[in-house]
């Protein structure tokens, strides 16, 4: 399929025109981090931004959503079909990644019609990362470092143009009437596949192992002694959740007001990292220590969700790696668990030699 | 016509509970009181034994409670035996006939019935075990002859904690039902088995090939009468199991309630011991 | 349905989480709707004393406070500690590590004879608490949360998870990488994250989560350049009685 080339000049203008017709979030620095928040102008976009503290996905699975209201023994869900389409600017292809997976966690079996009309309403801009973000991702070694599809437009930084890929009619959508969008010539292709070649090598290669191998390599490590090792550094602060794309466990609670008989029920983010996440109402913990947990975290990414939906549930943005005061990230846990296993494997072929 | 419960669910939210009307409440003991529940007119919970429904109140919460009566005993209504453990059940021991609840489900898979039909059942209640299993205790009853013998060894923490004990009676009577209730600690008037259920096991003799052992309680009891059913040498994929977690929101999204990679909202609460031998966090 | 009668006390404290309450009674008008405030010294004259619900500021700091704890256990349905003297000991637990007799020497110089003291205890130590507010000062949106749930016959239920799941969640610049240290990983959530919100570390005043990893947290403090003497500051500010307990438990268990 063909792309279109926009110049970077006519980038003031076009956000101008979605300004007035959606509600334009992307990236853009605060306090010397990058965080996706409500865009009014160019200025305030910042596209060759590194990693946000949250993942886009707050668009889609807001931290804090009302799923119903009520009064009394009566109660309406509280679906956003009317609000207003937002597009989101300048995800990075990782994100995009683990908005696939989400995709799929929510429409699998029961489809959750809440995500369901945020995705929806939602309109994704990707942007192809031509640098890597920081020490911690991995991208290249999650495959997740392009995309060809999953968006509804997507950038690539051509120096004074952007190379336009359309994904879908709601992309197409954007475009409509920017004079200054055109064709792709035969010397766009080149300039294109120019800075494709050129992003690659830029990235490194960061696990030790080929990712086909994660889940196997999981399963093989079930009883490894670092997850008590892991165990024992983990604050159990859950930050490593909060941060995550594809992270999606949640609660859900009931606010009242004054009346006792009206109010919402809630959902929020929760995490698997605390004490309590597992705890019955008997006050039974099914996964008290912190080694489980973090193992089950783990498992989750590089393992469950492969299985269940067959996408893996890292997308090596390196945001947990960041965040984490005690230093556990996915690079190393992953490359322990594999060198542990390749010197056991080593060992074993002694003894039988 | 009718409408499926969970059908109502794909309408508008997956986590709108339909009003239904508490017909009836029933105090079973200190800690556990039957509820019936009557769903709105043109709605029909048609679950299966094992399954379990989210109960809501209002600006309370929500939470799993496992269906106590059998499919086959519906007449329009269903019960919940509910005991009093946290912020929701505490709430809902003060409802009275006539309150609303809000209900989600039928969740879960139940147990295979069908699977079942020709052997022998050996069912194995411990505790507020009894609530789910005597959905399918009844509906195993009133289709009894469709199954060999029904061996039902019950296990409580004393005399007053024991469930259901109008159909413990009834079910002590019937010469096609062999029951062993034993208790942890004994009152001045209990004149039966004294003992952790695990003590009932060597009374009952099996023909372990032809024979399904059904388990229910608290997750220290597994592993006890796990033992006990593997040394009978009741093959593996014949021991099920039904397990308590923390099943928010019952349609496998949440994560509160996996055991490994299993939710047990979706693929469970029942499990063979087949299934789960080797899912770590499972026993 | 009759509004329930409520009262408030103090014992020793700065009475700030009272304030917090009247500062909650004029954003929350309502508040005055569902309760019925029969006692609360620092807002009213009137003291009636057939209250249901004491809400109870400050620690128990000397032996003479506690017939007057006893006497509203006495006569209320519910006790609720309200803020972080009530909850933990507060600050004025800081003395406990220090030698009683010198702390009163050095607090009352040549009166000290006239003063009976002992180290501070939040009154959870002394007398059956039902529920507790925690909080230096005790947030305000927490109190009215937590009246309404007393009101839906609910016993009151607080956050426990740490405090840097509601810093991720504001997209705060993480206090170490401001070159600071921070007690969030360890602290129980609930103020929305204030202190690392306006740039400071947390405290701490909301007291511990359940099982904290303390050791590993201590690891952390030293790797970002607190030396052992201010770890054991920082983690005894508000954390004095909780610390002392843990401790005192860890000895228990054995070895």
């Amino acid at each position: 399929m063909g792309f279109k080339i926009m110049p970077k000049a006519a980038l003031p203008a076009w956000i101008d025109r979605l300004c007035a017709d959606y509600r334009v979030v992307g990236p853009k620095p605060l306090h010397g981090q990058y965080i996706f928040g409500d865009i009014h102008s160019a200025e305030e976009l910042a596209l060759d931004y590194t990693t946000t503290v949250l993942p886009p996905k707050k668009y889609l699975l807001p931290p804090r959503e009302e799923l119903l209201r009520f009064e009394g023994s009566n109660a309406e869900p509280v679906i956003e079909e009317d609000a207003p389409p937002t597009v989101v600017l300048g995800v990075h292809t990782c994100d995009l990644h683990a908005i696939h997976l989400l995709d799929r966690v929510f429409e699998q079996g029961y489809a959750d019609q809440h995500y369901r009309a945020h995705r929806e309403n939602v309109v994704l801009v990707s942007i192809e990362c031509l640098k890597p973000c920081s020490e911690h991702s991995f991208c290249k070694d999650m495959g997740t470092l392009s995309a060809d599809e999953g968006f509804d437009l997507h950038l690539t930084d051509l120096g004074d143009d952007y190379a336009v890929d359309i994904g879908s009619e709601k992309g197409e959508a954007l475009l409509e009437g920017l004079d200054a969008v055109r064709d792709a010539t035969p010397e766009d292709y080149e300039r294109v596949n120019h800075v494709m070649a050129e992003k690659w090598p830029r990235f490194p290669y960061r696990l030790e192992f080929d990712v086909t191998e994660l889940p196997s390599l999981l399963a093989v490590s079930y009883h490894s002694e670092h997850w008590d090792e892991l165990g024992e550094r983990c604050l159990s602060c859950g930050m490593c959740t909060k941060v995550c794309p594809t992270c999606y466990c949640f609660n859900v609670v009931d606010e009242v007001d004054f009346t006792l008989s009206a109010g919402k029920r809630i959902r929020h983010w929760d995490s698997c990292q605390i004490d309590e996440f597992a705890v019955v109402a008997g006050g039974h913990n099914f996964r008290p220590t912190r080694a489980a947990r973090q193992r089950h975290r783990f498992f989750r990414k590089g393992k469950y969700q492969w299985e269940a939906y067959g996408l893996l549930g890292c997308v090596g943005c390196g945001r947990c790696a960041q965040a984490c005061l005690v230093h556990i990230t996915p690079v190393d846990t992953f490359n322990e668990l594999y060198r542990r296993r390749v010197l056991y494997t080593a060992r074993r072929q002694e003894v039988h030699t | 016509m009718t409408v499926l419960l969970n059908e109502t669910l794909k309408q508008t939210s997956i986590y709108l509970p339909v009003p239904a009307r508490i017909a009836d409440v029933r105090e079973m003991t200190a800690y556990e009181k039957l509820f019936t529940v009557e769903l709105p007119e043109g709605y029909s919970l048609n679950h299966r034994p094992g399954q379990f429904v989210e109960v809501s109140v209002f600006g309370v919460g929500e939470a799993p409670i496992s269906i106590s009566s059998s499919p086959s005993r519906s007449n329009g209504t269903f019960e919940l035996c509910i005991r009093r453990a946290g912020d929701l059940t505490g709430v809902l021991h003060r409802m009275k006939a006539g309150d609303t609840i809000g209900i989600r489900g039928p969740f879960g898979r139940g147990f295979p019935i069908e699977r079942f039909r020709g052997k022998d059942l050996l069912f194995a209640p411990g505790g507020l075990g009894l609530a789910p299993l005597r959905s399918l205790i009844n509906q195993v009853l009133d289709e009894r002859g469709k199954y060999g013998r029904i061996m039902i060894l019950y296990g409580a923490r004393t005399p007053s904690d024991l469930l259901f004990t109008d159909e413990l009676a009834e079910w002590e009577a019937r010469d096609d039902v062999e029951l062993h209730v034993t208790v942890d600690r004994p009152d001045e008037n209990w004149t039966g088995n004294v003992g952790v259920i695990t003590t009932l096991f060597p009374r009952v003799q099996v023909y372990a090939r032809n024979t399904i052992a059904v388990v229910v309680g608290p997750p220290v009891m597994y592993r006890y009468v796990l033992i006990e059913l593997l040394g009978k040498g009741i093959p593996e994929g014949n021991i099920w199991f039904s397990f308590e977690r923390r099943m928010k929101c019952g349609v496998g999204k949440c994560g509160h309630c996996q055991i490994n990679h299993l939710y047990t909202c979706q693929s469970g609460p029942s499990f063979s011991y087949a299934e789960i031998k080797n899912v770590e966090e499972a026993l | 349905m009759s509004k329930p009668r409520v009262a408030f006390f103090e014992f020793t404290s700065c009475e700030g989480c009272q304030l917090t309450v009247i500062d909650s009674l004029q954003t929350h008008i309502e508040l005055l709707d569902v309760i019925e405030i029969v006692q609360f010294r620092e807002a009213m004259s009137e003291k009636g004393e057939d209250y249901q619900i004491a809400f109870i500021e400050g620690s128990c700091s000397r032996p003479g406070d506690e017939p007057k704890l006893r006497e509203i256990r006495e006569q209320a349905d519910l006790v609720i500690a309200l803020g972080a003297c009530a909850h933990l000991g507060g600050i004025n637990t800081i003395r406990n590590w220090q030698d009683q007799e010198d702390v009163r020497r050095y607090v009352y110089g040549d009166k000290a004879d006239w003063y009976e003291t002992y180290p501070a205890r939040p009154i959870s130590a002394v007398i059956p608490v039902d529920a507790v507010i925690p909080g230096c000062p005790i947030d305000r949106h927490e109190f009215v949360t937590i009246v309404k749930q007393l009101l839906q016959g609910r016993m009151p239920r607080i956050p426990d998870y740490p405090l840097c799941i509601e810093c991720k969640l504001k997209e705060n610049v993480c206090v170490y990488l401001r070159g600071k240290v921070c007690l969030g990983p360890i602290t129980r959530a609930g103020c929305d994250a204030i202190c690392p919100t306006y740039g400071d570390g947390c405290e701490g005043c909301r007291g511990l989560i359940s099982n904290p990893n303390i050791e590993s947290l201590k690891t952390v403090l030293e790797e970002h350049g607190l030396s052992m003497e201010e770890v054991r500051a920082k983690m005894t500010m508000f954390l004095s009685y909780q610390m002392m307990e843990l401790e005192r438990e860890a000895a228990g268990n054995g070895d």
